[in-house]
């Protein structure tokens, strides 16, 4: 009796197992073949409101109206934190699932996705005649394939309070150009009792984007900078390495906010609004936000980063596509993904994109006409600088993360040395060849073939 | 032919031998899907570098890697520096449970301002405390004011103290558990023997370390036992909301840079390190147990 029972449990269990088996199997080909862009449930994972204040509330609502327009469409939007934006979608695709839609910032961290197989070329759905109005998107191509979409243009401009800038005796409707006179005009203006140039590092960021915007200066090309990162350059040269000097030397001179240390880099960008920093950099978003507090163009001006190397890059800027969209490999639903993203480059919603956050939409279609501030015109002019690189999108994350963020860190915090700096890149580069033979690999083939 | 000669009985009670394990074995498959597919996972990936999709053996090379690296070695150190807020929770603790044990008035209200930090969510004393002990935080300022500069200092900025703020921080929240556990062992004592003392003649200090605490002495034990576990493998909260590990590496510990390791997809790094701190966590755990039967055979 007792062993029929036994049989009687194991047989109930195997067919309940079998059953289920069925019908997850039955529902996943029913849901593969049904690539409906319709009808269809889509997770995104959104970034974009630290670059352009706003930009959340701008998705939520764009979302809305298209679910209006395509009542079998359901977008679920998970907005992402800066902190993790790489980290959680890496560990989350290593399974093989995650969101539908994924963002990442341009190039390195959304081309190793793409390496790794967890992405699907966006260029395969949607069609060229769509995407040659998208701006930016050679940041994205690899393999003769567009992997994203990219959503906005982010510059970062140089900005000075021109009241602290008359307070210390400096014209106010004149920038600093070149590194001498903004060290000149910092000393006039920490002697006047005024902290000259505000940013937060707790976090990394800060010292991210000096080497972006300060540490490029030197170098003649973005190949250069790609052959430092697997070993055909030493990045221990000073052409690639001499900004943590020029770092170091601010910090010493207690020309940076005595907190730099301590804060993050999110509360580094409020420093200039709040008034309590003469100078900084700040995202064209922020900028904006910054002249709504400082009364625009009387209050605040704008320009290029002071000059501070001697390579070809010295004069570039910095316009990036910053963050973009990308379809992953595992979503069952890639033309409906493509046609919402096709949706967000549509004219009314860049309009609105730029409404609602200040700032400029990746797209050719994006009407010039409606930038009417003249600090935004200004803004506008240097985001279509001819040359424009942003040397972070071109470094591995893990190197990025491990070595570009803590880098800084040393030397804003005061705790290690240029020298120091120096050295933990050139360990981070080493540990990444060693960690992962395959993005090594991808990223060399990246190198010589494009 | 054999079965058939068997007795009936003798196969009945073979029968109901085999019965318990039966009924165990769901909860052993369970158990082992949960636990044993994972570890013998994790180590297994330690001889493995790349993607899980494309892994290549390295062999030792990521346990290698792993102690040539300074930032582990850093994270390590820290560990250890951590520990000594151990000492710190313990002894605080215990003070303030033999003043409680005094009954003294409003004890309970006491006891629940001193425990009600254990039961806030780490994350988010981690975040209250990353603003209050910035350069220019609530602390600083406060002190500042009380013309204590000298004591406002860079908590989370400068890399010789961030660790210690990480330690404060420890030592502030899990103050409170130490405190519960300590009163509940003072007031289980029999009241006989501290009555007894007292008719002896024994004065405050000596009613408290001479009679009270050494009857308690096998929860110290255990106590200590349990807080150097949460030392070692349970501080990624506080750390990652704190300081991030920075600033660069100097408040690192071992658990964040698994977490760093893994979220940057060096998964064979993360789980070299993952099997280091499961060799170590073992060994306490080891420690623990054998305290606590030791603990059980004195009661």
């Amino acid at each position: 009796m007792a062993r029929k029972h036994v049989l009687a449990v194991l047989g109930a269990t195997l067919a309940v197992g079998a059953a289920m088996f069925a019908t997850t199997a039955a529902s996943q080909s029913t849901q593969r073949a049904a690539d409906d862009p319709n009808n269809a449930s889509l997770t995104y994972w959104y970034w974009g409101e630290d670059d352009a204040p706003g930009a959340n509330a701008w998705i939520k609502k764009e979302v809305a109206a298209y679910e209006k327009a395509h009542p079998k469409v359901k977008i679920n939007v998970v907005t992402q934190s800066t902190d993790t934006l790489i980290s959680a979608f890496t560990t989350v695709a290593q399974t093989n699932s995650g969101p539908d839609i994924a963002t990442q910032w341009a190039t390195l961290p959304t081309l190793t996705p793409a390496w790794n197989g967890w992405s699907v070329p966006i260029s395969d759905y949607v069609p060229a005649s769509e995407t040659k109005n998208w701006i930016g998107t050679a940041e994205n191509m690899s393999g003769g394939k567009l992997w994203a979409m990219p959503q906005y243009l982010l510059g970062i401009p140089f900005v000075w309070n021109k009241a602290m800038f008359k307070k210390a005796g400096l014209d106010p409707s004149k920038g600093p150009k070149t590194w001498a006179e903004f060290l000149a005009d910092a000393k006039k203006l920490k002697a006047a009792g005024l902290t000259p140039f505000g940013m937060g590092n707790k976090d990394g960021y800060g010292g991210a984007w000096f080497f972006s915007l300060i540490g490029k200066q030197n170098l003649d090309s973005v190949a250069q900078l790609k052959a430092a990162m697997i070993g055909k350059a030493k990045f221990s040269d000073p052409k690639y390495t001499g900004f943590f000097q020029a770092l170091a030397d601010l910090k010493k001179k207690g020309y940076l906010n005595s907190d730099v240390a301590s804060i993050s880099f999110p509360q580094g960008l409020q420093l200039f609004q709040q008034k309590k920093v003469a100078m900084s950099w700040v995202t064209d978003g922020d900028a904006a936000a910054a002249a709504k507090v400082l009364g625009g163009a009387k209050g605040m001006g704008v320009g290029p980063i002071p000059v501070w190397g001697k390579g070809k890059l010295a004069t570039s800027y910095d316009t990036t596509q910053s963050s973009d969209a990308f379809i992953t490999k595992w979503s069952k639903h890639p033309k409906a993904a493509a046609q919402f993203l096709v949706f967000l480059h549509s004219p009314q919603v860049l309009k609105d994109f730029y409404a609602a956050t200040g700032v400029f939409p990746a797209d050719k279609r994006f009407p010039a006409s409606l930038v009417t501030d003249p600090l935004a015109k200004e803004q506008l002019t240097l985001d279509h600088s001819a040359v424009s690189v942003w040397p972070e999108n071109y470094v591995p994350p893990q190197v990025d993360g491990n070595a570009d963020l803590a880098a800084g860190e040393l030397i804003t915090s005061g705790s290690g040395s240029p020298a120091d700096a120096v050295k933990l890149w050139e360990s981070e580069l080493s540990k990444w060849k060693s960690q992962h033979p395959d993005e090594f690999k991808n990223y060399s083939k990246w190198v010589t073939s494009g | 032919m054999a079965v058939a000669s068997e007795p009936p009985r003798r196969r009945q009670r073979r029968r109901r031998e085999l019965w318990p394990y039966v009924y165990v074995l769901p909860a052993f498959g369970a158990m082992a899907f949960a636990f044993g597919f994972p570890l013998v996972q994790v180590v297994r990936e330690s001889f493995y570098a790349g993607s899980f999709a494309a892994p290549v053996w390295v062999g030792l090379d990521n346990y290698k890697g792993v102690l040539d690296d300074a930032e582990f070695r850093t994270s390590l150190l820290n560990n250890v520096k951590l520990l000594l807020a151990v000492p710190v929770m313990l002894g605080l603790g215990l003070a303030i449970a033999l003043v409680l044990n005094d009954r003294i008035r409003g004890m309970r209200q006491y006891q629940a301002i001193v425990f009600l930090p254990y039961v806030l969510p780490a994350t988010a004393i981690g975040i209250a405390f990353s603003f209050l002990l910035q350069q220019n935080g609530v602390l600083n300022t406060f002190l500042r004011k009380l013309h204590l500069s000298f004591f406002a200092q860079d908590w989370l900025g400068n890399s010789h103290l961030a660790i210690v703020s990480v330690g404060g921080l420890v030592v502030w929240q899990q103050l409170g558990f130490g405190v519960v556990v300590f009163t509940a062992a003072l007031l289980s004592l029999p009241p006989e023997t501290a009555e007894a003392a007292r008719i002896d003649g024994a004065g405050w200090w000596s009613l408290q370390f001479r009679v009270l605490v050494p009857q308690i002495r096998p929860i110290v034990e255990l106590l200590t036992v349990i807080q150097v576990i949460t030392v070692l493998s349970w501080v990624f909260n506080y750390v990652y909301v704190l300081t991030s590990g920075g600033p660069g590496y100097s408040s690192s510990v071992m658990e964040l840079y698994i977490w760093r390791s893994f979220s940057s997809g060096a998964n064979g790094t993360a789980a070299s390190v993952a099997v280091m701190l499961l060799g170590m966590a073992a060994v306490l755990i080891g420690l623990s147990l054998w305290v606590r039967r030791r603990a059980e055979a004195s009661a």
